[in-house]
């Protein structure tokens, strides 16, 4: 049995999903913003039930259009992590297309939906997250680390 | 004074103080005996020097452990903070090493080119040309080929559509092989993606003295990382034997642990 997973993290430009990623291999962070060329691919061990699986994370480029993203990145993957920025305008539309492009397009099982920087929201942009169509399934904080192991576990989990 | 009274205050100082005469006549000599060891260089040389011996052997065995840690932190902090200089300074010494080592490759290189054609009528001449009608293949380069060692670093089999390494089998130790894999099919699909001019595949990879040979098949790739002089007539060998393996060992149908000791078994003469 094959216990290494691919999981794949895609979003628009500057959403953090480098920083996620960082905190979650090495436990750092940087406010310096470098754009990410490409991929980059990088892996982390998580151990569930005395079971260890090798996490191969591939941290795409940004794009708000996930159908000019070369599909040979994201076919055979094992769980999809889109993330955007809570700090933004939120835009339903292009996160609702974006979604519906991945579960049409890619048979995968996981998808979460990661709402981050939740650690520079106001009470009020906090209230108003209930509001939005599509629920994330995390508020995470690359800052902070908040979610972050929480959400590469739960979808270990899932991956057992 | 009387005399006589004279001689007895003698008398009785000879008897009081004859002890401290001698104590004092013993310290002098004691104090002429240190001038004489003090003022003459070879004298104190003979009693110093062993001890300053003594604690040069102490003090250099302390070294490594009381100075070491502290000069090697010195040395680190001074590279870091001045990588160009240090660059600069090494790089003429660097260049010369490398020039004299390739001069040295290529001198050894050059004799045994001669010993091979100096052996013209030998079966193995004979046995070259031969080869090289039959493949197409120019005889200098097979004579190169038969001179410079082929040899296999690295092994990946990754599967093609997640880039997931299916087995891999290396002597070396590098960087991690699950995201080298990965690595290497995000660069394989990008060169693929970015010519689309049909089906063509990646075949090669060149970097430095090292070339990757990509061999495709339905849902996997195979990796081989190469040192050495790589030709068209290595390539056949190497892809046939791929192929073969292939079908004997079924990557996509077995255990990793069994692919890695399959590929161990039927490559380990092409490793260095």
């Amino acid at each position: 049995m094959n216990l290494a997973k691919k999981i794949v993290i895609l979003g628009n430009f500057g959403v953090g999903k480098t920083s996620l990623i960082r905190k979650f291999v090495t436990d750092e962070f940087s406010s310096d913003y470098k754009v990410t060329v490409g991929v980059h691919v990088l892996k982390k061990d998580v151990t569930i039930n005395n079971t260890t699986f090798s996490l191969i994370l591939w941290d795409l480029e940004g794009t708000d259009n996930l159908q000019k993203i070369n599909s040979a990145y994201l076919s055979g993957s094992h769980a999809f992590i889109y993330v955007y920025d809570l700090k933004r305008p939120y835009n339903a539309i292009e996160l609702e297309d974006n979604i519906n492009f991945l579960k049409s397009s890619y048979n995968v099982e996981i998808l979460k939906i990661v709402g981050n920087k939740v650690d520079l929201l106001t009470k009020e942009e906090f209230q108003n997250i209930k509001n939005q169509s599509i629920q994330p399934n995390f508020l995470s904080s690359a800052k902070t680390g908040e979610n972050i192991e929480k959400l590469f576990r739960e979808i270990a989990i899932e991956l057992t | 004074m009387h005399p006589i009274e004279e001689k007895k205050i003698d008398l009785l100082k000879d008897l009081l103080l004859d002890e401290d005469r001698l104590e004092i006549d013993a310290l002098k000599l004691k104090i002429k005996n240190l001038e004489a060891l003090l003022n003459k260089k070879e004298n104190l040389s003979k009693h110093v020097d062993p001890i300053i011996t003594d604690r040069l052997d102490l003090f250099t065995n302390e070294i490594p452990t009381t100075l070491g840690p502290t000069i090697t932190k010195s040395l680190k902090n001074e590279i870091r903070n001045s990588k160009d200089e240090v660059v600069d300074a090494l790089f003429p010494i660097i260049g010369q090493m490398i020039k004299k080592y390739i001069q040295k490759e290529f001198e050894i290189l050059s004799d045994n080119i001669n010993a091979q054609i100096q052996k013209r009528f030998s079966i193995k001449n004979w046995f070259r040309k031969y080869k090289s009608k039959s493949t197409g293949v120019k005889e200098k380069d097979l004579l190169i080929r038969g001179l410079a060692k082929t040899e296999i670093q690295e092994i990946f089999i990754i599967e093609k559509k997640s880039g997931l390494l299916i087995a891999n089998y290396s002597k070396s130790k590098t960087i991690d092989k699950d995201v080298l894999s990965g690595m290497l099919t995000a660069i394989k699909s990008f060169v693929e993606d970015a010519f689309n001019t049909g089906k063509g595949d990646l075949q090669l990879i060149e970097h430095g003295l090292y070339k990757i040979h990509l061999q495709n098949f339905n849902s996997y790739y195979i990796a081989v990382v190469i040192h050495g002089v790589f030709d068209s007539v290595y390539q056949n060998k190497l892809e046939n034997k791929l192929f073969e393996f292939s079908k004997i060992h079924k990557p996509k149908n077995n255990s990793k642990d069994y692919i890695t000791k399959a590929l161990e078994k039927t490559f380990t003469n092409e490793f260095s």
